[in-house]
């Protein structure tokens, strides 16, 4: 190496160490930075990291189950995965978009569209692109892998019953937030209360470490109702036929425990299949037997009965002449479907007469009258707290003008709701005594109001026995070994000012056994337009079904003779009735 | 510390100097496991990869293995053939400086035309030519010994080589490349002896010159300014970095633990090459940091007493070599941890020896393996023998 060794070379010591000293100054100034950055400034620094990192998510609650009286799912929350994206960290071949396209039955456009990019923002990094998928679906998206596609576990309501109990149950929104019915009404405790826990997620959307558990999700509460599914299904299937039958508009069914007020049944139709609502109109889902209301008709003719028995002034056998079938009130004429020369005020029952009905109620004070049918509970909501649910209409009776006396008497000029008629005849199933009612099962009975006294509710009851006797408007209703108390109404509907001429709405509502009543029925079928109209040949033989059926399925005891005994004293029925 | 292996028998001495090659073999092990930890999750998401997740495990391996190699070819080399050879060196340095500039041969990745496609690696010419730049500017400080206080005949050649080599790296561009090599330029100049005053006015000039280009090019000033607060613009320009922070942070004295980084999730881009380190800092907290730190500084002392033995047996070349050398690995470590430390502007270097990257890898072995001819030579000429 003699070329290195030239004359002028000469490699000063004190520069090598100058440069090998900045070279470890520098370094100890990154550990000394290191050190600043790790001990004393990494609170800042992971502060700063959490926001990033760090992420509170949710865990969605099971929503309670609403069940019958007997513990019979009516509503379950099933789990379903809802598939979600975080459309920046989206990065999938078209053969992978056109595949989870088919496998979540969503137009590949719309999924293009909704991981589009240019819509882009803070709020952007959570997009659902499919709700409530079954797990097996779910599963094959998971199989594709495509980073930034995400499932999250949520819970869908499920209908065992479908349309048999759709009306009473209502549903939820795709959230889960009851939207009708006992769902809306409930919700506060059939909705659990969502957890939520701290994790660490990976910058796409990725959980990679729990941290902690903020709050555990908590269930919801099951809410079991008063309804019976086997009467439930009785009265839907009887309903059902019925009103295909008659070719009805629509129809309802109530059906009360007698002794406790509790609602054992209810039903409307048309119905509605909960658990596919896909282009249901709104009005399909209408509980009318709670939300709309009727002029009731005839049905409300025992009430005042009831109210001219407490009274005082007449007994069940004091005569009313009748004739000639018309009955004039300044202009206005009130007629009888059957004309009769004079009834009995059992027989204004038994016959439904609507001039016995007018006679009597001008014999009151308009303030007797109006009381009674404000203690039955028309003009007032039943309190079951079931949203949407409407009072009535009950006029004030300074209002009054005679003739709106006389045709309240037989229910017109007032509405009312079918659950509300239903429970006012629990005045005369229990002895005088206004049962509250309820949709929810009872473990104990609430306390009734006395609203007549046993004498009045017992002579009403047994004109209303008559009914479904031969001579009574309804032997139809009658019942092989029980007693049946009950009161037909076929009342011509509202329209413009007036009446319509042949659109009717038929009603039946009774209890039996009369007496011991288990169960008071009210059955309403509107506009039935295949011939026959009365309330005595349409609804009657429902409510016979239904109040057979029940009584069967809870074995009730019988409280009168065989038939045979009664066919010896049977005598023609009345043709048709009022 | 420096001339402890000069007592005793010179013959008994070891082959080797012990503390650099430890310091070198701790520094490649710990940065293959750490490449690993940094690119598992990357490479199990990236289509590139195959979602194969040692995917940059088994390339970083690849690359020790071929520096390994390269290493003990380069060290069987004697100082002289080096030196002989240096200005050829030099030109293949240029020459691949201009081939990447080819459309066609060179790769753009990024916007910048850093890469020759060499069938199944990415060869990088810049990292080669910071070799040859070494080895080139030794054998230069040695040839103008004599002229090192002239001008033009000794300053002027240097400043036109430094301009075009530095030409040719801004048209990549690779700005990190061109400060390590202006740095390792000028320290060898001061190391050999150069006229005080010609090297003031070598700094000024470089300073501005660096600060022109700085101002020339707005993504540069966006660069240079936004390490001084990442937060301000923490989702932009200070992304990078303020996830850089963030992994110190949370890597505190001892780490979250090997494996335990969140930061590396996709949050830190460059996990595995340029910020490395903010990984190791947050899986091994600053006991990991402080170990890197204190590696490259015994490499550095190491690189320079080597080069002040040569220099006392008057082997002016191989002094200039392993001191150059020292101050190539020492600046580039000293950048990049400066840069994830947020101290110093972001740039494209990598941590040596320890960052993903084959060309980086076979560079810094063949480094090392000069480094430690020399210190054999030393050696031998020590036990009596003539290299």
């Amino acid at each position: 190496m003699t070329s290195s060794r030239l004359p002028y070379i000469a490699l000063p010591a004190g520069r090598s160490r100058l440069l090998v000293a900045l070279l470890l100054l520098g370094l100890a100034g990154l550990a000394g930075r290191a050190a600043y950055l790790q001990g004393m400034h990494n609170g800042f620094l992971q502060q700063k990291g959490e926001s990033r990192h760090s992420r509170v998510i949710e865990m969605s609650a099971h929503r309670g189950m609403i069940t019958d009286r007997h513990g019979e799912p009516l509503a379950i929350s099933t789990p379903v995965e809802s598939v979600w994206s975080s459309p920046q960290d989206v990065n999938a071949t078209p053969e992978q978009l056109k595949k989870l396209a088919s496998l979540i039955g969503t137009d590949i456009e719309e999924v293009r569209k909704r991981l589009d990019g240019s819509q882009r923002g803070p709020g952007r990094d959570f997009v659902y692109l499919k709700r409530h998928l079954p797990p097996d679906v779910a599963a094959k998206v998971v199989e594709l892998n495509i980073p930034g596609i995400f499932l999250k576990r949520e819970y869908r309501r499920y209908y065992p019953a479908g349309e048999l109990t759709a009306h009473m149950l209502g549903f939820t929104d795709v959230d889960d937030n009851g939207q009708e019915g006992i769902e809306l009404a409930w919700q506060d405790d059939l909705a659990g209360q969502p957890g939520s826990r701290r994790v660490i997620k990976d910058r796409k959307g990725r959980i990679v470490e729990d941290v902690e558990n903020i709050r555990p999700p908590r269930s919801g509460r099951n809410v079991a109702l008063s309804i019976d599914s086997k009467i439930q299904y009785l009265a839907y299937r009887e309903l059902k036929q019925a009103v295909e039958a008659n070719k009805a508009k629509a129809g309802g069914i109530v059906v009360l425990d007698a002794q406790t007020g509790e609602v054992m049944a209810l039903v409307n139709l048309p119905a509605y299949n909960p658990n596919n609502r896909v282009g249901m109109k709104g009005s399909r889902f209408r509980n009318r037997a709670l939300t709309d209301v009727f002029e009731p008709g005839s049905t409300l003719k025992p009430f005042t009965i009831a109210a001219a028995l407490e009274a005082g002034g007449i007994k069940p056998d004091t005569v009313f002449q009748t004739a000639p079938g018309t009955f004039s009130i300044g202009k206005a004429t009130i007629r009888d479907a059957h004309k009769e020369d004079a009834l009995t005020v059992a027989q204004v029952i038994q016959k439904s007469s609507n001039i016995g009905s007018a006679k009597i109620a001008l014999s009151l004070p308009p303030q007797a009258l109006w009381e009674m049918l404000s203690d039955a509970g028309f003009g007032a909501p039943t309190g079951t707290g079931f949203p949407g649910e409407v009072s009535g209409k009950l006029r004030p009776y300074r209002t009054w003008r005679p003739i709106e006396q006389a045709t309240m008497s037989y229910g017109h000029g007032i509405s009312v709701s079918l659950l509300q008629l239903a429970r006012a005849y629990t005045l005369f199933s229990s002895a005088g005594e206004l049962k509250p009612v309820s949709l929810l099962r009872l473990d104990t009975p609430m306390e009734g109001k006395r609203v007549l006294s046993r004498d009045t509710a017992h002579a009403v009851s047994e004109m209303l026995e008559m009914v479904a006797q031969p001579g009574g408007t309804a032997p139809q209703a009658r019942i092989d070994g029980y007693r049946v108390a009950g009161k037909t109404g076929t009342a011509h509907k509202p329209e413009g000012n007036g009446y319509a001429k042949n659109r009717y709405l038929s009603t039946f509502v009774g209890y039996a056994p009369a007496s011991s009543p288990r169960f008071v029925i009210a059955v309403m079928l509107d506009e039935p337009s295949a011939g026959k109209y009365f309330g005595g040949a349409v609804a009657a033989p429902v409510f016979n079904r239904v109040m057979a059926g029940a009584l069967r399925i809870r074995n009730v005891p019988h409280d009168a003779p065989s038939t045979s005994v009664m066919s010896i004293t049977a005598a023609l029925p009345l043709k048709g009735d009022v | 510390m420096i001339y402890q292996h000069d007592t005793g028998n010179p013959r008994n001495l070891p082959h080797f100097d012990q503390s650099l090659i430890w310091s070198a073999i701790f520094l490649l092990s710990l940065g293959l496991v750490m490449v690993y930890s940094a690119s598992i999750s990357i490479a199990e998401a990236g289509r590139s990869t195959n979602g194969y997740p040692a995917y940059f495990l088994v390339r970083h391996g690849a690359y020790l293995a071929a520096g390994l190699v390269a290493g003990l070819i380069a060290f069987q080399i004697p100082m002289r053939l080096w030196q002989k050879y240096a200005f050829h060196l030099f030109l293949l340095g240029v020459l691949l400086l201009v081939l990447v500039l080819v459309p066609g041969i060179g790769r753009e990745v990024n916007g910048s035309r850093r890469w020759i496609s060499l069938l199944v690696v990415n060869f990088q010419p810049s990292e080669f030519m910071k070799l040859f730049m070494v080895i080139y500017v030794a054998n230069y400080t040695v040839r103008k010994a004599a002229y090192l206080g002239n001008f033009r005949k000794g300053f002027l050649p240097m400043l036109i080589v430094m301009l075009m080599v530095g030409l040719l790296l801004l048209l990549e561009p690779d700005f990190g490349s061109f400060v390590v090599i202006t740095a390792i330029m000028m320290a060898i100049l001061f190391l050999g002896g150069i006229n005080l005053k010609l090297f003031t006015g070598l700094i000024g000039f470089v300073v501005m010159g660096l600060l022109t280009l700085i101002w020339v090019e707005p993504y540069r000033m966006q660069r240079f300014f936004g390490f001084l607060d990442p937060w301000d613009d923490p989702y932009g320009k200070g992304y990078q970095l303020s996830h850089a922070l963030i992994a110190f942070g949370r890597g505190e004295w001892l780490g979250v633990g090997l494996g335990g980084s969140v930061e590396k999730l996709f949050y830190l881009p460059e996990a595995h090459t340029d910020f490395l380190l903010a990984v190791i800092a947050e899986e091994l907290g600053f006991a990991g940091v402080a170990t890197v730190v204190a590696l490259f500084a015994c490499l550095i002392i190491r690189a320079f007493v080597i080069g002040r033995q040569a220099a006392l047996r008057e082997r002016f070349f191989p002094a200039l070599l392993a001191q150059g050398i020292g101050v190539w690995l020492g600046v580039q470590a000293f950048i990049n941890m400066g840069v994830n430390m947020g101290v110093l502007p972001t740039k494209g270097l990598t941590l040596p020896l320890m960052s993903f990257g084959g060309s980086s890898i076979v560079v810094s072995c063949l480094a090392l393996a000069l480094l430690l001819r020399v210190d054999w030579e030393n050696r031998q000429l020590m036990k009596g023998y003539v290299v």
